[in-house]
């Protein structure tokens, strides 16, 4: 089943760019909330994680923060 | 796996020492955490030779494409040397070079080659005040390309004298309510940028302040700062700190090796970028060079490239004669 996933992100934000990037290339489809923008997504993100920084990643109720590429691909199980 | 040449670090300085050195044939191996180095998170750079205006991102993608290229160069990222050591080389029997060195990474994992070329730059200083690591990610911020929106109708505070911190404040001002700018000693920033900031009325500059402790329960609330003028410590309700106080080397696994400055950096020869150490380079921000550019640190690359090739082809040749 696909992992339903949700990136928090500010508009410019180099990590924010690497992790959809890295979702791109092993075909992760992803909802993306820009936070610069969206205020509700931006206290959605800060009540889910507890941080203010970008980005948040969702996978299924589990928080990444930040760029991290192999938690990210642990949770979504790329090798 | 032996190889040639282990470069430390993906920026400018060890993405150009790692294309020069493909282009010479040498077994080279690259590890990095990122590459791009400081400048992946700056959100325009107008000054890299050749290119007017690009995102840090860019210039990351430029570079790790450029070393990609080549097959002769592997590439370990994201990876971080966390020690290095001398060592007998294993073929040193066979008439090979008598030493080399072994890198020791985050993932447990070992590296060997001949000669090494320290390109490992340098990172955001910390204010190493009580509360600053408590707080990082939830309210303390090193990046404000990255994190500025998030402080949305906040009060934010700046610690810094020197362009990055009027850089940071001026990327809070579409977005933070106020904008405290603390510094120890007067603005040391460049009069353009001066008068961009000083534009916005969100802005309010504390001179001689010297920030002591950041304070908070579940996010920063505030923080506690020394008045140099009247030397009474003053407390100021903010929710974001960001902190843009300069940058220090990321040197201190290299420190029983080669010999560095007070501050940290790595002395180099300027014409070869040779350490004091024979067979490791160093090159960019990670050594005394004066001036920190992108630019500079991929000539310092390149130099420290050629440097290595010829440190080889001497050993070679010293083999040579030794068994004629």
């Amino acid at each position: 089943m696909a992992n339903k996933v949700v990136i928090y992100t500010t508009s410019e934000c180099a990590y924010c760019e690497m992790t959809k990037e890295f979702f791109r290339q092993n075909k992760i489809s992803y909802e993306e909330k820009d936070v610069s923008v969206d205020d509700k997504a931006r206290e959605e993100m800060v009540a889910k994680s507890g941080q203010l920084g970008a980005p948040v990643v969702d996978i299924d109720g589990e928080i990444v923060i930040g760029f991290d590429e192999e938690k990210l691909a642990e949770l979504l199980s790329i090798k | 796996m032996f190889y040639d040449l282990i470069i430390i670090g993906g920026g400018p300085a060890g993405a150009a020492a790692g294309v020069y050195s493909a282009r010479k044939k040498l077994k080279t191996l690259i590890i990095a955490d990122s590459f791009g180095g400081q400048s992946l998170v700056s959100d325009s750079i107008e000054n890299w030779i050749g290119v007017k205006k690009m995102t840090g991102l860019e210039l990351a993608r430029m570079l790790e494409e450029h070393v990609r290229a080549y097959e002769n160069v592997e590439i370990k990222m994201p990876e971080k040397v966390t020690a290095i050591k001398a060592i007998k080389s294993s073929f040193s029997a066979q008439g090979g070079p008598a030493s080399g060195w072994q890198v020791t990474t985050n993932k447990g994992k070992n590296y060997q080659a001949k000669t090494l070329i320290i390109a490992s730059g340098s990172r955001r200083k910390e204010l190493n005040v009580p509360g600053e690591k408590k707080f990082k990610g939830k309210g303390v911020a090193y990046c404000s390309t990255c994190d500025a929106p998030i402080f949305k109708d906040k009060v934010a505070a700046v610690v810094g004298g020197g362009n990055s911190s009027l850089e940071a404040a001026i990327d809070l001002i579409p977005y933070a309510r106020k904008i405290y700018l603390l510094n120890r000693s007067g603005s040391r920033a460049d009069p353009l940028i001066q008068e961009k900031a000083r534009k916005s009325p969100k802005i309010a500059v504390i001179n001689d302040a010297e920030v002591r402790e950041i304070l908070g329960n579940k996010f920063v609330s505030g923080l506690k700062y020394l008045d140099k003028k009247t030397n009474k410590i003053k407390k100021l309700a903010v929710e974001g700190v960001f902190v843009e106080i300069g940058t220090t080397p990321n040197s201190e696994i290299f420190k029983n090796f080669v010999k560095m400055n007070t501050a940290g950096e790595i002395i180099v020869n300027r014409e070869t970028m040779a350490t004091n150490h024979s067979g490791i380079f160093a090159a960019g921000d990670v050594t005394d060079e004066i001036y920190k550019q992108n630019n500079i640190s991929a000539g310092a690359g390149v130099i420290a490239a050629l440097s290595a090739y010829n440190y080889l082809l001497n050993i070679k040749k010293n083999e040579n004669k030794n068994s004629n």
